[in-house]
């Protein structure tokens, strides 16, 4: 692993103090308004609604820190930090590809993917980035969201444990959007539902860095059924 | 297991542990010999072995039993299962009973199972239930290579486990890792990768996002060039009349193959092989012309 302790600022440190150069930059990467479709997915929880399980906030909080914990840690969260430890990102490209079975789940990954690859391309752009945005326009990688994340937040210079907990609170600001729509849920509600969540990323940030090869890609049961049946799910909001 | 973080290409390849002894050894390679398959090459040793061959019916595929005669899977223990699937050659390949596994304290059991499948090939995997006992911990590793005209159908059962005191998913750890490669002539690429990590002491993994209060998990795999959406559509209407929460999805295609992906919760292993028994049974039935699978006959 990278550097996790002095470059990791607790976040009572964090502002005024560091004039780091990536630090805006990595606020515009995570930001919500960043276009790449994330309004569009829930990666699942769609289906708890329907089944009437994620109903109002203490529910859905209940999926989105088995989400933190599961997903976001053992795919997306490790992919990061392989990339950041040098594994070739064809490689992990492919991984993610294999491993992320329910179909609307890999191409939610790789539509958001394919768009933080331009957007990156424009604002952010560096040779690595440029050589992965070769193999997905050649057909050779699928351009994941994880990787294209961590392919710009290393070229930045953005220390891992801080790339990490930027792209986990990221996703999770996202899905918490989206259910303050979907279920539909009051603002003030996805505020505490965000600063509950931040334990849950603290953690899962903490959890990447612990995990083995062999733990890449575990999956929940219930959440991987729960992104499958989306696919046949009647009325829908979100495509995944 | 001792990997070493920096190195996460290895995770394709399931390092092992050169220190683990080896209870049991079992290998198999089935060709075809005049449209009905036979075991060209067996050899077993140790804790594995597998019975007299059989055919169920007069598709030329032939059925292997495999049988563990200490009955059960202990601490430190490893099996190696090498099976392999000539070109056109057809093999069903089941167990004599439950997998089991006992106590493996301060250690885990381990199962590394490599199949190979050549062109045309068919290989059906259709072992009984996994249980782990109270304090078990246990990783199944499986390698699978295909071609692309190979035909897979893989399924597993695993329960809550068993404790004396009547309480489930008492048991330390299970991991059940499968990988599934393509190999054409222009190299091997990665179809999917299923991993499944269940640690009751550190989580709940009854409740929601997990378990979803059901105590059952069931999985089939399924790679083939047939594999297609309308398959996928056929399969999720044969499983709607079960008890069971049940998915299906395909995976991306490589090389004009596709995986499908059958993942069920229920409360029982008996309805979850209902379920599964059903899927394939449309399957053999489909492609094959063959009765549905009903091994407890013979």
């Amino acid at each position: 692993m990278t550097a996790r302790n002095a470059s990791c600022p607790s976040p009572s440190a964090m502002p005024n103090t560091r004039t780091d150069s990536y630090q805006l930059a990595l606020q515009q990467l995570t930001d919500s308004a960043l276009p790449t479709g994330a309004f569009a997915h829930s990666l699942g929880f769609e289906t708890y609604i329907e089944r009437g399980m994620v109903h109002d906030e203490g529910s859905f909080g209940v999926w989105l820190s088995a989400f933190i914990g599961q997903q976001l840690t053992y795919s997306d969260g490790l992919a990061i930090r392989f990339l950041y430890e040098g594994a070739p990102v064809a490689e992990l490209d492919s991984m993610l590809t294999a491993q992320l079975l329910p179909r609307q789940l890999r191409e939610a990954s790789t539509k958001m993917g394919t768009r933080l690859l331009e957007i990156g391309n424009e604002v952010f752009p560096s040779p690595e980035l440029a050589a992965y945005r070769e193999l997905v326009t050649a057909g050779r990688s699928a351009g994941h969201q994880p990787l294209a994340f961590a392919v710009v937040a290393r070229s930045l210079g953005v220390p891992l444990p801080e790339a990490l907990a930027a792209y986990l609170f990221a996703a999770v600001t996202s899905l918490t959007q989206n259910a303050v729509r979907a279920i539909p849920l009051g603002q003030n509600a996805g505020q505490r539902l965000l600063r509950n969540a931040s334990d849950g990323v603290a953690a899962a940030v903490e959890q990447v860095g612990h995990l083995t090869p062999d733990d890449f890609g575990a999956v929940s049961p219930g959440l991987e059924i729960s992104q499958m049946r989306h696919e046949r799910q009647r009325a829908r909001m979100f495509m995944s | 297991m001792s990997t070493t973080a920096a190195e996460p290409a290895q995770a394709v390849i399931s390092p092992g542990s050169a220190d683990r002894p080896e209870r049991g050894r079992l290998e198999l390679l089935i060709t075809e010999r005049r449209g009905k398959s036979i075991a060209s090459r067996q050899f077993h040793q140790g804790a594995l072995r597998v019975l007299r061959p059989h055919y169920l019916d007069d598709s030329g595929q032939v059925c292997y039993v495999l049988v563990n005669p200490g009955g059960a899977y202990l601490g430190a223990d490893l099996y190696v299962i090498d099976v392999e699937v000539g070109d056109g050659a057809k093999l069903l390949l089941t167990t004599q009973s439950a997998t089991k596994i006992y106590r493996t304290p301060g250690s885990f059991a381990e199962q590394r199972m490599t199949l190979r499948l050549g062109d045309g090939a068919q290989l059906e995997l259709a072992p009984d239930q996994l249980i782990a006992y109270r304090e078990a911990s246990y990783r199944q590793n499986t390698h699978i290579t295909v071609r692309p005209s190979s035909s897979l159908m893989m399924s597993e059962v695993i329960t809550p486990g068993w404790s004396p005191d009547g309480s489930s998913f008492r048991y330390e750890e299970l991991r059940l890792r499968s990988e599934i490669h393509v190999e054409t002539g222009a190299g091997t690429e990665l179809l999917a990768l299923d991993n499944l990590l269940v640690r009751p002491p550190l989580n709940d993994v009854t409740g929601m996002a997990f378990m979803e209060g059901f105590s059952h998990l069931g999985s089939l795999i399924v790679v083939d060039p047939r594999v297609d959406q309308a398959l996928a559509d056929e399969l999720h209407s044969v499983t709607q009349g079960h008890d069971a929460y049940t998915g299906i999805s395909l995976t991306h295609s490589v090389a004009g193959t596709t995986g499908l992906i059958v993942r069920s919760l229920a409360n029982s292993t008996e309805e979850l092989a209902r379920l599964l028994g059903a899927c394939t049974a449309l399957l053999r039935h489909n492609w094959n012309g063959q009765d549905p699978l009903n091994l407890r006959k013979h």
